[in-house]
């Protein structure tokens, strides 16, 4: 172990080798940097509610009121910020793979109609249907994921396509499902002359039970979030697993050499994201902030690219995604409260879509410096 | 008659074609050119030369306005210039044949070679140019062919052709022999002297080699570690005066040849290397090795090679001839058409993930940055990345083992970096190119393959990497080292191969090595 | 099965039929031809969906304003371009992923869409036919191909043009090369990131203008789901045209007719399932590529940045 001490105080000096830990990080030009894009974000996004009549100070105060603010939001953000957290944790995983998966929104409407499936057609106690919702909607997500996975590595058709297409197709099976009373139609109430599409609600033992603090209540999924974001960070920090998975995504030529295979890793990976994806909707059914408990057609409202959004501002990172889930559940649920502003409702998509305009600029510009200064400083004489 | 070249002698000389004057150029806190002066006359070749890093190359990208100076001047006939990208070079009639190519596979030659141009895009005539340039240089060409079809050698002549079709009155070559056989290299100067003699253009020829300095130029000028340490007429010089100028103290051309790109036979010392073991069996063998390329052709065709443990068998020729697939195959990244590897008798899948890897094949790539290392990942990671489960319990990594290997080998192979978690991205080239050799070392390979390993290294880090594999093949390995550069075959191997088109044309102990025959087989004749 | 054959022949044999295939194949080749381009450049530009759809609201507001259905085509390719710009300058002036900025830009200006669709006056707009004499009197198919709105025939002029700007032209050579090796082409001057970020104006140009073609001539009238995944779609008519012209024209015409079913089947009286009708286009497109694309090298460098000093 001396050894090794002699060795970091050697190298430490080496002024040669080009880079040291200090010129990496110029941290006022990050912070610098960050917030002139958030604030160019939201600048522009306060002169769009301007423009069209709005004004951006009590739209701003509403989203506050209805996010954190008014009793009991916070808990409501919190039950909106889980798919988000689940949905770009397994985006995470299939970006760390170097494959992208843009078809959350679909792979979560699948694997929400596989758990109103089951849950329909399960006659059986509470925890058991319970268990079997989640099982089948984790199923459906990596399903309609893995088609997308095994199209790839079969036949080189680009995922980024696929995945987007079968957003859509995935609509028009669940429209299909509502057809008929036999798969996912609720039977029309007695009474009733209009048929609704959506199915009977989950039953009462097979749902997530919701705990309150401070007057805030939330689904106990919370903390299964949590815990997998935790889990996630470690699999992919420390794991053999997910060392050998990030090799893929970062040099699928060397991973190869070094015995990664990535059908079989980059296959996995789709698999996984699909999965968190279909995890999502069946926490969604289960949870009370979405639909009361019922499955219908547009069950995924837009949760599915949201989530997206959050992986892609936190940037691979499973515990940055938390506070960025919450940040857009907190947009989310905000804009319900912007109906008494007049301004509509659609404005937060675009904030959020600004938002992460914004934020591709700092890392893109920091990648740039930094490498260019690595690369100068080690290939100076070539 | 010019005589320009000596400087300090106060003599005064035309215009020279180019000058630069006290030309500086830094990056971050090195200094890759120092004050630089140096001037190309018209009708003159001069030799740039230097070991890899002395700073040629950026010296040469600054007058073709690929770098631009920090400090200096350069001058066109006499004009001062500032050459800011490729296009205002060409208006000033600088053009360079680069190293690595500057073509497009998939475009047709006359489309590679209108390339760069302005103006409307005019086929027929961009056609005509070439058979003309083709003809009056004697650089035959297919205008239309693909030039991803092309031998090195053939796409090398469409490079100088698109170099030429501008009219340059200055070329710039850079290390231009590295892609020819010996006897190609003849003939690209042959047509070199007829730029310069018959139609007055200045030449600056880049190298490393010292052969070809002396055959090639009319002046010479000797960089060291930025800076010129010395110009002189090349009938006034000879090998081991610009040897000891070049690395700046007396050197053993023997046992260094290979970084000065020496074949004179006075130079050889006495010691040939050691004769191997012959008596055991193969620890590697290849066998009737087939591997179709990107058109369909085949790139090994027939392939065949026996490696004993102790011993370097040097795969020597020309470069593109299959050596690039042969270090594939032993790196598991492409499936054999036909054929097979054996590794200690047992037969290897090849292009099965890792397979190579875990039947004790360590590879140090051509190309590290494509298959040897990963960028984005820190030292420490890349010193595991064969194999991290030797690292782990239970499927998580034991960071504490880690970072003890990590700061072990880092120890062992002198790896200069800010610590185990440094990236990759920040070392320089010499010192990722250890990181894979000490992983790769680090698993007690069987058979260590070497792709061209001291390409763009400096000459400390050359003689590293000769000693680490001639310590290797006495551990036992057998090394398998695969060069485009003859020097450091003969200087290494105990048996040579000769590899062209795919396949084994010839073998010989480096005993019994005969230089015409040597030539002969890697201009592709069996000899 | 007999009753599939037969709806395969009604719809063979019926103008209506005709003219509405070509009508979405216009829709899908205004999109493809300049996704083409910009593939060609190394660029896959997913926000070809943007592009469309920002068009198509713009130019409801151009025409809502003039009455001018040519103000309306300017309207369109100006919002067409103004996406350009952003998918341009932020994937190769910076280097930010270009499939990040694509999708945030297909969700930013879905929410736009649907943020300003309240300040659209809901009314009608209707580009009449234009007949072209004689040719449109060709029996079957004249009227498809020639007696359409005159938005539509600008994507004839926009195939051929495109081929002549790619394959003859100096521009089109440097930006084959940037999309093949990038390295080579900047050593030999040229401005690679330029000439990427040009052919993803050219996308936006023709997108915008397909944009306005769908709000202004194929649907007449502007919602947010207008586009609805046609732009992806027009995407993969360049995947599954193998990077060739002919190969995208001809994915254009197969991917229009899929999607014209939905419309062309009821009429003729066959009651498929509507939902299979609708998803039919998309599922078509996923087997086209599966069909097509494994034999096919896309352009080298195709999603890669380029960034020069680096690699």
């Amino acid at each position: 172990m001396s050894d090794s001490t002699k060795v970091r105080s050697d190298t430490a000096d080496q002024t040669q080798a080009g880079v040291t830990r200090a010129s990496v990080l110029p941290v006022a030009e990050i912070v610098t940097l960050y917030a002139a894009s958030i604030l160019a974000a939201l600048v522009v996004s306060a002169l769009l509610v301007e423009i069209t009549g709005g004004s951006w100070r009590t739209v701003f105060s509403a989203l506050l009121d209805g996010s954190i603010r008014n009793p009991g939001r916070w808990g409501t953000t919190i039950g909106t910020a889980i798919p988000l957290l689940l949905v770009a944790l397994g985006t995470i995983v299939n970006a760390k793979a170097g494959l992208v998966n843009i078809g959350q929104e679909g792979q979560l409407l699948v694997g929400g109609a596989f758990g109103a499936y089951v849950m329909i057609h399960l006659d059986a106690p509470g925890t058991v249907v319970f268990v079997a919702l989640v099982a089948a909607a984790i199923v459906g997500g990596a399903v309609w994921a893995g088609i997308a996975a095994v199209l790839r590595y079969w036949r080189n058709v680009p995922e980024v396509l696929t995945t987007l297409l079968l957003v859509s197709v995935a609509a028009q099976l669940v429209g299909f499902g509502f057809k008929r009373e036999s798969i996912l139609l609720a039977p029309l109430p007695e009474g009733s002359a209009t048929q609704v599409q959506q199915t009977v609600p989950v039953p009462e033992g097979a749902r997530l039970s919701r705990v309150t603090v401070l007057g805030n209540e939330f689904p106990i999924s919370a903390f299964v979030a949590l815990a997998l974001a935790a889990f996630l960070a470690f699999v992919l920090a420390r794991t053999v697993w997910g060392f050998r998975l990030r090799m893929l995504g970062r040099n699928p030529r060397t991973a190869h050499r070094a015995g990664v295979s990535s059908q079989r890793y980059g296959i996995v990976a789709m698999l996984i994201s699909g999965a968190f994806a279909g995890l999502a909707g069946a926490f969604m059914l289960t949870g009370g902030d979405f639909g009361s408990y019922r499955f219908s057609p547009n069950f995924a409202v837009n949760i599915g690219w949201t989530g997206l959004l959050v992986a892609l501002v936190a940037r691979e990172r499973a515990l940055f995604a938390i506070v960025i889930a919450f940040v857009f559940a907190g947009l989310r649920t905000g804009s319900g409260f912007l109906a008494s502003t007049g301004v509509e409702r659609r404005i937060t998509d675009v904030v959020q879509a600004l938002l992460v305009l914004a934020l591709l600029v700092p890392p893109a510009v920091l990648f740039v410096r930094e490498r260019r200064r690595a690369a100068s400083a080690t290939r100076a004489r070539t | 008659m010019t005589d320009g070249l000596l400087a300090g002698t106060g003599v005064t000389a035309p215009v020279p074609a180019v000058s630069l004057e006290g030309i500086t150029k830094r990056f971050g806190a090195i200094v890759a050119c120092d004050a630089v002066d140096l001037d190309l006359h018209r009708g003159r070749i001069h030799g740039v030369l230097g070991e890899n890093g002395a700073g040629k190359s950026t010296l040469m990208k600054m007058m073709i306005g690929l770098v631009f100076p920090d400090d200096g001047a350069i001058f066109v006939d006499g004009i001062r210039c500032y050459i800011t990208d490729p296009q205002v070079a060409a208006g000033h009639g600088i053009a360079m044949v680069h190293q690595h190519f500057s073509l497009v596979d998939p475009l047709t030659v006359w489309e590679n070679i209108a390339l760069g141009d302005g103006g409307r895009l005019d086929p027929g005539d961009v056609r005509e140019r070439v058979g003309e340039i083709s003809e009056h240089y004697g650089l035959a060409i297919d205008p239309d062919a693909r030039v991803g079809d092309l031998p090195a050698g053939l796409r090398q002549r469409v490079e100088i052709i698109k170099c030429l079709r501008r009219d340059p009155d200055i070329l710039i070559f850079d290390e231009p022999t590295s892609v020819l056989t010996p006897e190609e290299s003849v003939q690209l100067f042959d047509s070199l002297r007829r730029v310069v003699t018959d139609e007055g253009r200045a030449v600056a020829l880049v190298s490393h080699k010292l052969d070809e300095i002396i055959q090639a130029t009319d002046d010479v000028t000797i960089m060291r570690q930025g800076v010129v340490v010395d110009r002189l007429r090349t009938v006034d010089a000879d090998t081991p005066m610009l040897a000891r100028s070049m690395v700046g103290r007396p050197v053993s051309l023997r046992s260094e040849r290979a970084a000065f790109g020496v074949l004179d036979p006075s130079v050889e010392g006495p010691d040939e290397p050691a004769a191997p073991i012959t008596a055991e069996e193969p620890v590697l063998r290849v066998v009737d090795a087939v591997v179709h390329g990107r058109h369909g052709q085949a790139s090994l065709d027939g392939f065949s090679l026996d490696v004993r443990p102790g011993e370097i068998v040097g795969v020597a020729g020309v470069e593109d001839n299959g050596q690039a697939e042969l270090a594939d195959v032993l790196s598991s990244l492409v499936t054999l058409q036909r054929g097979h590897v054996e590794v200690d008798a047992t037969t290897v899948a090849a292009g099965r993930p890792g397979a190579m890897a875990r039947a004790g094949v360590a590879v140090i790539p051509a190309d590290r940055h494509d298959s040897g290392i990963v960028l984005d990942m820190t030292v420490a990671e890349n010193l595991i990345l064969v194999d991290p489960k030797r690292m782990a319990r239970a499927g998580v990594l034991d960071s504490d083992l880690v970072r003890n290997l990590a700061l072990r080998l880092i120890d062992e192979f002198e790896i200069q970096c800010w610590g185990p978690d440094a990236p990759l991205w920040s070392l320089s080239g010499g010192n990722q190119q250890r990181v894979v050799l000490a992983r790769e070392l680090s698993h007690q390979p069987k058979v260590l393959v070497a792709a061209q390993p001291t390409r763009g290294l400096d000459v400390g880090a050359i003689e590293y990497m000769t000693e680490r594999l001639r310590r290797a093949a006495e551990d036992g390995v057998g090394v398998v080292l695969i060069s485009s550069e003859l020097e450091e075959i003969l200087d290494l191997s105990h048996r040579i191969v000769v590899m062209s088109r795919g396949r084994v044309i010839g073998e010989m102990g480096r005993a019994d090595v005969d230089r015409d025959r040597l030539a002969l087989m890697l201009g592709g004749r069996a000899a | 099965m007999s009753s599939f054959v037969g709806a395969i022949g009604d719809v063979l044999s019926s103008d209506a039929a005709y003219i509405s295939a070509i009508s979405f194949a216009a829709l899908l080749g205004f999109g493809a031809v300049g996704e083409w381009v910009a593939e060609k450049s190394g660029t896959l530009n997913i926000s070809i969906e943007a592009m469309l759809l920002a068009g198509a609201f713009a130019a409801a507001v151009g025409y809502d304003l003039t009455s001018n259905l040519a103000v309306g085509a300017v309207f369109g390719i100006v919002a067409g371009m103004a996406v350009a710009s952003a998918q341009a300058e932020l994937s190769h002036r910076l280097p930010a992923d270009q499939f990040v900025v694509g999708l945030a830009l297909n969700i930013l200006v879905l929410g736009l869409a649907g943020f300003l669709d309240g300040e659209l006056e809901p009314v009608t707009r209707r580009a009449p036919r234009v007949e072209i004499p004689l040719l449109s009197d060709i029996p079957l198919v004249g009227d498809a191909f020639f007696g359409q709105p005159w938005l539509l025939y600008l994507v004839y002029a926009f195939v051929p043009m495109a081929w002549w700007l790619v394959y003859r032209t100096r521009w089109g050579l440097e930006v084959r090369a940037a999309g093949e090796n990038p390295q080579s082409a900047d050593v030999s001057g040229i401005r690679v990131n330029l000439r990427r970020r040009q052919s993803i104006y050219v996308a936006g140009l023709t997108s915008g203008l397909g944009g306005a073609y769908l709000s202004l001539a194929l649907v007449g009238s502007f919602e947010d789901s207008i586009v609805g995944g046609r732009g992806f779609i027009a995407i993969a008519a360049v995947i599954f045209g193998g990077w060739t012209l002919r190969g995208t024209v001809a994915g254009c015409l197969l991917f229009g007719s899929v999607l014209s079913f939905r419309l062309s089947l009821p009429v003729l009286g066959y009651n498929l399932n509507n939902e299979l009708l609708t998803s039919l286009p998309f599922i078509a497109t996923i087997v086209g590529m599966a069909l097509f694309a494994h034999r096919v090298r896309p352009p080298a460098a195709l999603a890669r940045p380029f960034i020069r000093g680096l690699q």
